[in-house]
């Protein structure tokens, strides 16, 4: 019996090495171009097909996202601020709605179960985060790290606190994404393991659970994608209007 | 993507505010644990820090719980004007 860990194996596909640089190509980078060519393809089909007043099917599905996404980044960033970052913001929930839907077909590889990819975005996002603070507010900008309105014996206490809760914001973005990739992936191949091992009479109870797990995950793709985006609009926010 | 799904929000809860304390808790460790390597004052590094990464992840969570009533106030008064 395989362990249920096994399809977060990455196996290389083609072998590169330039200088001590492992760059080969394996199926992680591959599920994520295909991820990639998805997000970037139904936007360049529904172009090309041409743009018209009464939508068809693909085009009303992107014009439906695309609301979605801008009215969540004005609600967390504000319409003004915000105009700027939706492209950012879109294409962030899009690759990760499209990187979680694609590790759901069996077979396949989920990207976002990779504590490195979801890192990366995480810190990706802190980087984008700092740059913002200080080139909007400058040397102003250390003043989020002391809330308003506190006295001023509290403020050596409060400094930590604030940089330990500044530190732990991309983490615990990356940890969420990877954690809940990972669980729900782990769940269903146990449950499938079990219902592939069992004898049929009882193989059947598994097998079921594993078609509603699924239907779960679907949701829970979207959520996490939501969620990711969410916080990230939210921690943007934070640091244009500091407090 | 509707945006008023009672099971939707409810899972958002969840998830944010269970990762946001841990995750705080273990920076605050890890801080003050490479504080103690740093200057060699084992074992009050790692104490303190503990401590304080808790503090970070209750304001952290406490901070997310508020923005989250008020979502929840805001939905409300846009229920009560439409």
């Amino acid at each position: 019996m395989e362990s249920p860990l096994h399809h977060f194996e990455v196996h290389t596909i083609i072998p590169i090495h330039i200088g001590g640089l492992d760059l080969s190509i394996n199926n992680a980078v591959v599920a994520m171009w295909v991820g990639l060519a998805i997000v970037a393809g139904s936007f360049m089909l529904a172009v090309s097909r041409g743009v018209s007043p009464i939508p068809g099917k693909l085009q009303s599905i992107l014009e439906v996202s695309l609301e979605f996404i801008r009215s969540m980044v004005y609600e967390f960033i504000g319409e003004d601020e915000g105009k700027k970052y939706v492209p950012f913001i879109a294409s962030l929930f899009l690759f990760i709605l499209a990187c979680n839907l694609i590790g759901l077909i069996p077979g396949s590889y989920t990207i976002t179960s990779q504590l490195a990819v979801t890192g990366a975005f995480a810190v990706g996002i802190f980087i984008l985060t700092l740059v913002i603070g200080f080139g909007k507010h400058g040397m102003h900008f250390l003043g989020i790290l002391v809330p308003p309105g506190i006295p001023k014996v509290l403020i050596p206490l409060m400094v930590p606190i604030e940089i330990i809760s500044m530190v732990a914001r991309p983490i615990s973005l990356a940890v969420r994404l990877f954690a809940n990739m990972t669980a729900g992936h782990t769940v269903l191949a146990v449950l499938f393991g079990l219902a592939m091992t069992g004898p049929l009479w009882l193989g059947w109870l598994p097998f079921g659970f594993t078609i509603v797990i699924n239907g779960l995950e679907i949701a829970i793709a979207f959520i996490q994608a939501y969620i990711f985006t969410t916080l990230t609009c939210v921690y943007i926010g934070d640091v244009i209007k500091l407090h | 993507m509707t945006n008023n799904n009672s099971f939707r929000q409810g899972m958002q809860i969840a998830f944010r505010l269970g990762t946001e304390l841990t995750v705080a808790t273990f920076i605050g460790a890890m801080l003050g644990y490479g504080v103690d390597l740093f200057f060699g004052i084992r074992p009050w590094g790692l104490a303190v820090g503990v401590i304080f990464g808790g503090a970070a992840g209750s304001l952290n969570v406490y901070r997310a719980a508020m923005l989250m009533t008020m979502e929840d106030q805001n939905t409300e008064e846009d229920d009560n004007n439409s």
